[in-house]
């Protein structure tokens, strides 16, 4: 099955062992095609798998340490076809990764995300809360993760409004005069999870806001709310409880696989969408870890063609805990995120190295 | 200022009144060598070997093991040869140790090296210091309150995070200012004054590698190879590879077939040794060696790599000319097959440090140190010996490093 076939298919109905056999034909495609044209790449194939021909199983697929990312230029296209350059939010000082895309590869990511959108979203464009400032789109020659994820997500709305002014304080005014206008009918809320919570969540009186009919898209990782305690569960209790809101969808993505995003499904766990997959891998070993265990997450996609992420060892702890035995109906892996790998601090002379996962 | 104390008592001190009592001097001070610096050395000794809690750690046995009485004797004979027939060794004064936060017993040493010869000394230890500076704390302190007013007053430890105004305060009153810990901190604490006559003695980062001639270790009998490994293990694996001492690549001089049968029995020993001691490294340290195989992969002329397990990676290089000397440490190692020792010497660079071997008489070591001739590496030890610490240590005499020759005609 061709790509463009996959798309056509409705999202999370692929039984697993038939969408296994889809991905792996599509991947080792992609792995030959990334072999010829990323010299990096494929010196990182020779050596670290001399033997590797073609996969037969997805674990068999070589897959790139994501802070590769950040350290080398990875490309699978020559200069001039470089449409767009992806750029991660790191803070100031932090190595960023660059991401490069040519026309083709965006285009994959945005039907991709679509398809997974119309999933959640329905078929019709909501009206649309944007829990986000103002003035971040106003620079549009940095091109961050941040505001191509905002970006991104805005064409699956309409009439949009910026909940947060420019000095990320909430526009109270400007949210009841939205509710106001969409006047009883759904409409659309995306942001990232912190800000969710701390520009909006903390900022609102209990129930001086009526959001039942929002459909709510979040991500951005966990990182700041576990400082919090703050779990999925209670952030979407709480919310619920103070707003009414209850359609919560939480996602999972990188900057390195845009447009394969994870999103939470009725169970509370993240599905992979068609043209993606994850495996968790043990870190003592690197080999799958069995259903239930704790590992790394490596995610597999089939959108990148324009740069060598289609098989991505992420920095993040994850635990695949079913397949196409969701009771939403959904089919496919289902699992959770951990959050990143705790930073261990390895003894030594030196207080600083350089060569340390940083990020 | 206020600062948090550890040493010679856990409380919060006033910074300016504990440097004004490690100037006042109207208690009297210490010469070289004095019997109640080594009685007081000898006890802390005693007491690391017998407390509960230390004997679970190894470095803190081989701290006191280090500070027992006949290595301390031994110790005061070599120091008097220090002494000429016109010159007289004396105290410097008041030594500012900056040591790293995450080599626990590195402080020690460096206060030994600085208190036999009679200095009065202040310590600052890290916010990040693990649980074995705790132990060495209490200790001392229990030891401390055993010994003579002139030891009660002679060392304070302060516990105090990158504050510059605290250090720019101990520097402006230092005699000598030693920093252990890396290129970073050594240009951050650089930075900050000391006074003109104040000497300074710095650690930075360094990088250490370990010769085998591989002849040597083929003829050995499988006792003696498991023992190699397992010294080698000591030598690498103790401080999470981190230590600067410990060694990141590793040379074997013979023949390619020859040695690379060679490191396929090491490689095999050595893990089971990894496996056998149960050394473990979390995801972080995992992952953080992946990416470093990785990127040397890109970068540096690795032919092959072996991830026997994680707990052990093998990055075989092509040739080590322009070897780049930073490292991800966890039991990761850099390989390369020599035909001779004539090939290290070439790739040699002022950042090494410790050269362990086996296979190889100390005369060839001292003629390789006479080829380099300075070029790098200040230390060459038989394999096992990479941590033991000495006097020598980075090029320096730190025994000699701590006095003043006084001339008399």
């Amino acid at each position: 099955m061709k790509f463009d076939d996959l798309l056509k298919l409705p999202q999370y109905s692929l039984p697993y062992a038939e969408k296994e056999q889809i991905l792996l034909d599509g991947l080792n495609e992609l792995d030959e095609h990334h072999r010829r044209n990323c010299p990096e790449y494929n010196r990182l194939v020779s050596v670290l798998w001399p033997d590797y021909r073609k996969a037969r199983t997805l674990a068999e697929l070589p897959y790139l340490a994501v802070g590769l990312f950040k350290s080398h230029r990875l490309c699978s296209i020559p200069k001039e076809k470089i449409f767009k350059t992806l750029t991660s939010s790191g803070t100031t000082g932090q190595a960023v990764s660059q991401i490069f895309l040519d026309v083709e590869t965006a285009q994959r990511q945005s039907a991709s995300l679509s398809r997974i959108m119309t999933h959640v979203l329905g078929p019709n464009r909501l009206p649309m809360i944007l829990v986000e400032s103002s003035a971040l789109l106003k620079d549009r020659t940095r091109f961050s993760a941040r505001a191509a994820g905002v970006l991104g997500m805005m064409t699956f709305g309409r009439d949009h409004f910026y909940a947060l002014d420019e000095k990320m304080d909430l526009d109270e005014k400007g949210l009841h005069a939205f509710l106001e206008k969409v006047n009883g009918k759904p409409f659309f809320m995306f942001g990232f999870t912190f800000m969710i919570w701390q520009y909006l969540y903390q900022r609102i009186a209990d129930r001086s806001v009526d959001l039942s009919q929002g459909i709510l898209v979040h991500g951005g990782g966990w990182k700041k709310l576990q400082e919090l305690a703050v779990s999925n569960d209670e952030f979407k209790r709480r919310l619920r409880e103070k707003t009414g809101l209850s359609r919560i969808y939480n996602f999972y993505g990188l900057v390195e696989q845009v447009g394969s995003i994870y999103v939470e499904g009725d169970n509370g766990y993240l599905f992979a969408p068609n043209y993606a997959d994850v495996i968790v891998r043990d870190p003592l070993t690197w080999e799958p870890a069995p259903m239930g265990t704790p590992g790394v997450l490596q995610v597999l996609s089939l959108l990148p063609l324009s740069y060598p992420g289609h098989s991505v060892l992420t920095e993040d702890l994850g635990i695949i805990h079913g397949i196409d035995d969701s009771a939403g109906g959904r089919y496919g892996k289902y699992f959770s995120v951990l959050g990143r790998i705790p930073k261990a601090e390895l003894r030594g002379c030196s207080d600083v190295h350089a060569s340390q996962v940083s990020g | 200022m206020k600062v948090q104390q550890l040493v010679p008592r856990a409380e919060e001190v006033v910074l300016e009144e504990i440097l004004a009592g490690l100037r006042d001097i109207s208690g009297g001070t210490l010469s070289p060598l004095a019997p109640e610096i080594l009685e007081f050395c000898a006890n802390f000794s005693r007491a690391l070997f017998k407390d509960a809690e230390a004997k679970r750690f190894p470095e803190l046995q081989a701290l006191a093991f280090w500070m027992r009485k006949s290595e301390l004797e031994r110790l005061r004979q070599e120091f008097d040869r220090l002494n000429t027939k016109s010159t007289l060794p004396v105290p410097r004064g008041l030594v500012f140790h900056v040591p790293p936060a995450n080599v626990d017993t590195i402080f020690m040493y460096s206060w030994i090296m600085s208190v036999l010869v009679g200095n009065r000394n202040i310590l600052r230890i890290s916010p990040r210091a693990a649980q074995q500076t705790t132990i060495i704390c209490r200790v001392f302190n229990d030891c401390l309150e055993a010994a003579g007013e002139i030891m009660r007053r002679n060392t304070v430890m302060i516990r105090y995070g990158h504050e510059q105004e605290i250090t720019a305060a101990i520097s402006a009153v230092a005699d000598v200012r030693v920093i252990w810990g890396g290129d970073a901190s050594v240009n951050n604490i650089r930075a900050v004054r000391i006074p003109p006559h104040c000497k300074e003695l710095a650690f930075p980062d360094r990088y250490s590698l370990s010769v085998v001639r591989t002849s040597n270790y083929l003829a050995l009998d499988e006792t003696k190879r498991k023992d190699v490994a397992a010294q080698f293990y000591n030598d690498t694996y103790w401080f999470d590879q981190m230590a600067c001492s410990s060694p990141r690549l590793l040379v074997w001089c013979g023949s390619k077939e020859e040695s690379s049968k060679a490191s396929a029995i090491f490689l095999r020993d050595l893990h089971e040794e990894v496996q056998r001691r149960g050394y473990a490294l979390d995801a972080s340290g995992s992952m953080n060696k992946f990416t470093f195989l990785s990127r040397a992969i890109l970068d540096q002329p690795v032919v092959s790599a072996q991830q026997v397990d994680n707990q052990l990676t093998v990055a075989q290089l092509e040739n080590i000319r322009h070897l780049d000397r930073d490292h991800c440490g966890g039991g990761f190692l850099f390989q390369y097959y020599a035909e001779g020792i004539e090939v290290l010497a070439q790739c040699v660079a002022r950042k090494d440090q410790t050269l362990t071997y086996f296979g190889f008489e100390p005369s060839e070591m001292a003629a390789l140190a006479q080829l380099l001739n300075g070029r790098g590496i200040d230390r060459i030890v038989p394999m096992g010996k990479a941590l033991t610490f000495n006097r020598y240590w980075d090029g320096y005499d730190l025994l000699a490093e701590m006095i003043r020759h006084v001339y008399v005609e």
